[in-house]
């Protein structure tokens, strides 16, 4: 540790940049910063004049002025997050105006037009997770990777399932797209963690809010998508290899991608990929968290054929999970549940287990399977056909703790889904002032349990039509959506034919508009607004029994009508003279907002009382802050502030609203390295978060909490929220070359100084810390098995 | 690896389940694993009079597990100042025939213990059989009762504590099992 410390100083003292010097100099430069492929502005783009020590953000138009430059040479380094870095040497005895393209980082034409005409992912509002931010979190879980965009926070349940909330909002209201299909499994749950390899990623997108209509109307927290890369484009064989270790939990993650296209036929290209992650039970700075281990094997597929103006692409992906879940949260009825929190720290004989890999019950095994069919045609005048198709299968079985020796090995819940979709859509790219797209999805749902009675067998069948297009007005831009769905369940039963369900249809409009104006100078003002809705889903309808691990019964409510959310966001941001500021506000009036409502009293079952909990609506008004200041000190230094505030209020009882995130605050201080002939584009960061504790909780609820003077409370929660907390980061990577390959290596230390704290999301807060301090290093390794690319490299 | 196999038979199934998605939609009947989830759904309290040697049987039943239906609850009401031979059974009669449990309880007695504890009334419980291990179980017990009053509560609680069960345990040590209060009127 004492090594580390010497090292961080030695970086800030030696490598700390000196003030430049400023002669009697006039002249100014104007850089322009494009994508090489596009032509299209790269707004965020960094620009640095090194001997200067001057860095600035380019602004919305890709554009930054330097004034006050002395005649002489210089060198200029461009960098995006999306880009390789470009470095000029410049001459300069004038004004001058110069334009630099930065070339994409997979230099992958097609991929770029794809992002950069479609509908798929709207042009504002979306935040991006890739590079060298990505490959700081690849190997974590999906939401673990996206938590670092402001205003995304995470539902926990242990250490090793993690739900991403947007805006507050999660489970039912935000959409994952995985490789552009809806992922479909029984997402409902709090603790059911999407299915998704993030070694497949090569960037992350969160949406926030109902910004995009195009994947259904139902995400009214937001968005996220995964984007694997695209398929290769030059001709050889190629791949890379990516290793992860963590410290705390001594995890291993082993990934492997290899692709290939062929010279003989270049419109063919083929990719494989797995992964193989195991970790054992984690630990908090105390104790160790018995059966918390993880276990994953996922694999995928792709291959591809792109001739001149059709295409059709195959991907398969296979993700298999293992979870443990700790055993101090396996609790017995609602006394043994107080008994669990009046004791504050899980009893000894759960303290004293030691480090295992070993998967114990009570665990949830989880598989997801994905076929993709997607097709295009090019037609005339920039207009394009795509057909996509996908089957998806995902079964979730959750193992309970074995009352008995003898008792039968089969899990408590056993669930299987299996999805049809497919989608027809139109684009049309060829103006410069209108672009857009329509289309048509249709899906086909037949769900079946074994065992326990949670949810019901059903089909279901949604059919949606949207219409997204965008207009380039010069300095305003706008983007508006419209959609219209049906939604149905029907065949609705379960296996021993004694409950009664009656089908379910909805159907509703839902529509967006979204507005970015440049008022100049680096300024521009945003604003979105959105009418979106959200039919009831089945545990929300007819959930009835025992949820996992936890003496805990939920119970749907079969006549909820449609949630629907009205919704206004609004942006300002500045770009420009070594500062990126960005503010966004948000304001959500969700009319009958279906939430989980503990219910009086405790239900009775032969395990003695357990919390009972219905599902509710009432009108919940949503207000938040989303806030970031990037501060460019030098071209090394960089500093960034991130805060996100919520207020939900429940309108109905006059109250907050329950499990909603804390406000949070985050400072970052960023010291690029200059890049030397063996370590290319490295980087310290260091970093403090800071959770505030929720203090906006209901009053009073149907818990009844009993007091130590024998009396009994009422309450909405079984523990009121944890304290406030603080975290400090640490994270440096960069690119080492060796051997003409760039391998990149990334060391992240999370919970620094090993704080031991609660975080108010983690379904587990009653019964035990959070994770301690974690240490991982990622390896990612490029490899190439051609010679032909060599002679034409970069 | 066996997992790998199962899931590329889904996979498989899926591929097939694409091809009939037109031609049937019609809800099937989805072959259901024989080995089912363990269920407790009853406890007898089964109460000899050790002068009179008449029984008498109590029940908590609970057949469609915890949710849906509520449970039933007998009422205990017992003689006065009388001494009783408790022997408690519990069941699973979620299933045709029921199944038996307590077999399989004091196959584990060494890792179970059942508890009593009353309030409000003149029963008491005494003389816990015990374990291999000289440690209290409970499955028999005595029950010896005072003079006629009002009603009280009899609580039972089956704990279960794999390689943790020591002397002095409290009640709220281990995984519950069972946890069944009774109303409980000597009169």
């Amino acid at each position: 540790m004492r090594a580390l410390w010497k090292f961080i100083w030695l970086i800030g003292v030696v490598l700390l940049p000196s003030v430049a010097l400023e002669a009697q100099c006039v002249l100014s430069v104007e850089v322009e910063v494009k994508d090489a492929d596009l032509k299209e502005p790269l707004p965020g783009s960094t620009i640095q004049f090194i001997e200067l020590k001057k860095a600035s953000f380019a602004d919305k138009d890709g554009k930054f002025v330097f004034r006050g430059i002395c005649p002489g040479s210089y060198t200029l380094k461009v960098s995006h997050e999306a880009c390789e870095p470009i470095i000029l040497h410049l001459h300069i005895k004038k004004d001058e105006k110069i334009t630099v393209l930065l070339p994409h980082l997979q230099n992958h034409l097609k991929e770029v037009q794809v992002t950069g005409y479609s509908a798929s992912k709207p042009a504002m509002n979306a935040t991006t997770v890739k590079g060298k931010q990505l490959d700081a979190v690849k190997g974590s879980s999906l939401a673990e990777g996206i938590a670092g965009v402001t205003g995304v926070s995470l539902l926990q349940t242990g250490t090793n399932i993690y739900k991403p909330v947007i805006h507050g909002l999660h489970s039912n209201r935000v959409l994952i797209l995985n490789n552009g299909i809806r992922q479909e499994g029984q997402q409902w749950g709090s603790e059911h963690a999407p299915e998704i390899d993030t070694y497949i990623a090569d960037r992350l997108t969160v949406v926030k809010g109902a910004a995009s209509l195009r994947y259904g109307a139902d995400a009214l927290g937001g968005v996220v998508l995964v984007e694997p890369k695209l398929l290769r484009v030059q001709p050889g064989v190629g791949g890379e290899l990516n290793l992860g270790m963590f410290s705390n939990n001594r995890q291993m993650n082993v990934s492997g991608m290899i692709e290939g296209n062929s010279l003989k036929n270049p419109a063919f290209s083929w990719r494989l990929q797995g992964t193989f992650k195991r970790g054992g039970n984690a630990r908090t700075p105390n104790y160790w968290l018995a059966n918390s281990g993880v276990e994953e094997i996922n694999f995928s597929a792709a291959a591809g054929w792109r001739g001149e103006k059709r295409g059709i692409e195959f991907f398969i992906s296979q993700f298999n999970t293992r979870l443990a879940i700790f055993s101090g949260s396996h609790i017995g009825n609602v006394t043994d549940m107080f008994t669990a929190i009046n004791s504050k720290e899980p009893p000894d004989f759960i303290r004293n287990v030691g480090f295992s890999y070993q998967i114990g019950r009570p665990y949830q095994a989880v598989s997801h399977q994905l076929l993709k069919i997607k097709a295009f045609q090019e037609l005339k005048h920039q207009q394009r056909i795509q057909a996509i198709f996908s089957a998806q299968f995902n079964r979730r079985e959750e193992f309970d703790v074995l009352r008995f020796q003898s008792s039968s090995r089969a899990p408590g819940l056993d669930l299987s889904i299996l999805t049809l979709s497919q989608d027809i859509i139109w684009d049309h790219f060829g103006s410069n002032k209108i672009k857009g797209s329509v289309g048509m999805q249709t899906a086909y749902q037949h769900n079946y349990y074994q065992q326990r009675f949670f949810i019901p067998n059903y089909d279901a069948f949604q059919w949606g039509a949207f219409a997204i297009e965008k207009f380039n007005l010069n300095k305003l831009k706008i983007e508006s959506g419209i959609r219209y769905d049906i939604r149905s369940f029907f065949n609705i039963s379960d296996n021993s034919g004694q409950r009664t369900f009656t089908n379910r249809l909805y159907q509703g409009l839902s529509g967006n508009l979204n507005a970015i104006y440049s008022l100049g100078r680096g300024w521009e003002l945003g604003a979105l607004v959105s009418s979106a809705w959200r039919n009831p889903q089945i545990n929300e309808l007819f959930s009835d029994g025992l949820h996992h691990g936890a003496a805990r019964l939920e119970k749907g409510q079969a006549n909820l009508t449609v949630e629907r959310s009205n919704a206004a966001q609004m942006h300002v941001a500045y770009r420009g003279e070594g500062w990126e500021i960005e503010a966004e506000a948000y304001y959500k009036n969700i009319q009958g907002f279906i939430f989980l409502r503990p219910t009086f009293p405790a239900q009775l079952t032969i395990r003695g009382a357990f919390p009972a909990f219905e599902f509710a609506q009432t009108n919940a008004i949503l207000r938040g802050l989303d806030l970031t200041f990037r501060k460019q000190l030098s071209p090394h230094w960089q500093i960034t502030t991130k805060g996100a505030l919520l207020r939900a209020w429940d309108k109905n009882t006059e109250d907050w609203i329950i499990q909603m995130p804390a406000d949070r605050a985050e400072f970052h201080v960023t010291y690029q390295v200059a890049s030397s002939k063996k370590l290319k584009d490295a980087y310290v960061k260091a970093q403090v978060q800071h959770v505030w504790m929720q203090t906006r909780v209901p009053a009073t609820g149907n818990i009844e909490i009993p007091l130590p003077n024998g009396g009994i409370q009422f309450a909405s929660d079984y523990a009121p929220p944890p304290p406030a907390y603080t975290l400090v980061g640490l994270e440096m990577g960069g690119d080492y070359q060796l051997k003409n390959r760039s391998v990149t290596i990334t060391l992240v230390v999370s919970n620094f100084m090993n704080t031991a704290y609660r975080e108010y999301l983690n379904a587990f807060r009653y019964f035990s810390d959070d994770m301690g301090r974690n240490i991982s290093l990622r390896l990612k390794w490029p490899f190439e098995f051609s010679t032909i690319n060599k002679s034409k490299k970069q | 690896m066996n997992v790998m196999k199962k899931s590329m038979m889904q996979m498989l199934l899926s591929t097939v389940l694409v091809a009939g998605l037109f031609t049937s939609c019609k809800k099937d009947d989805h072959d259901h694993d024989h080995d089912e989830e363990e269920l407790i759904t009853t406890l007898r309290v089964q109460l000899t009079n050790t002068a009179t040697n008449a029984t008498q049987t109590f029940t908590f039943r609970d057949t469609d597990g915890p949710g849906g239906n509520a449970p039933t609850v007998d009422s205990i009401l017992i003689a006065p100042n009388a001494t009783f031979t408790c022997a408690i059974q519990v069941l699973n009669e979620s299933v045709t025939p029921a199944e038996d449990k307590t077999p399989e309880i004091v196959r584990e007695a060494n890792d179970h213990q059942f508890y009593f504890i009353t309030t409000g009334t003149t029963l008491a419980v005494s003389n816990l059989n015990n374990d291999s291990r000289s440690l209290p179980f409970g499955l028999t017990s005595t029950w010896t009762t005072g003079a006629a009053g009002a009603p009280g509560t009899v609580r039972i609680a089956l704990k279960h504590k794999p390689g943790q069960k020591a002397a002095g345990d409290p009640i709220t040590k281990g995984e519950t099992d069972i946890d069944v209060t009774f109303g409980v009127r000597v009169r």
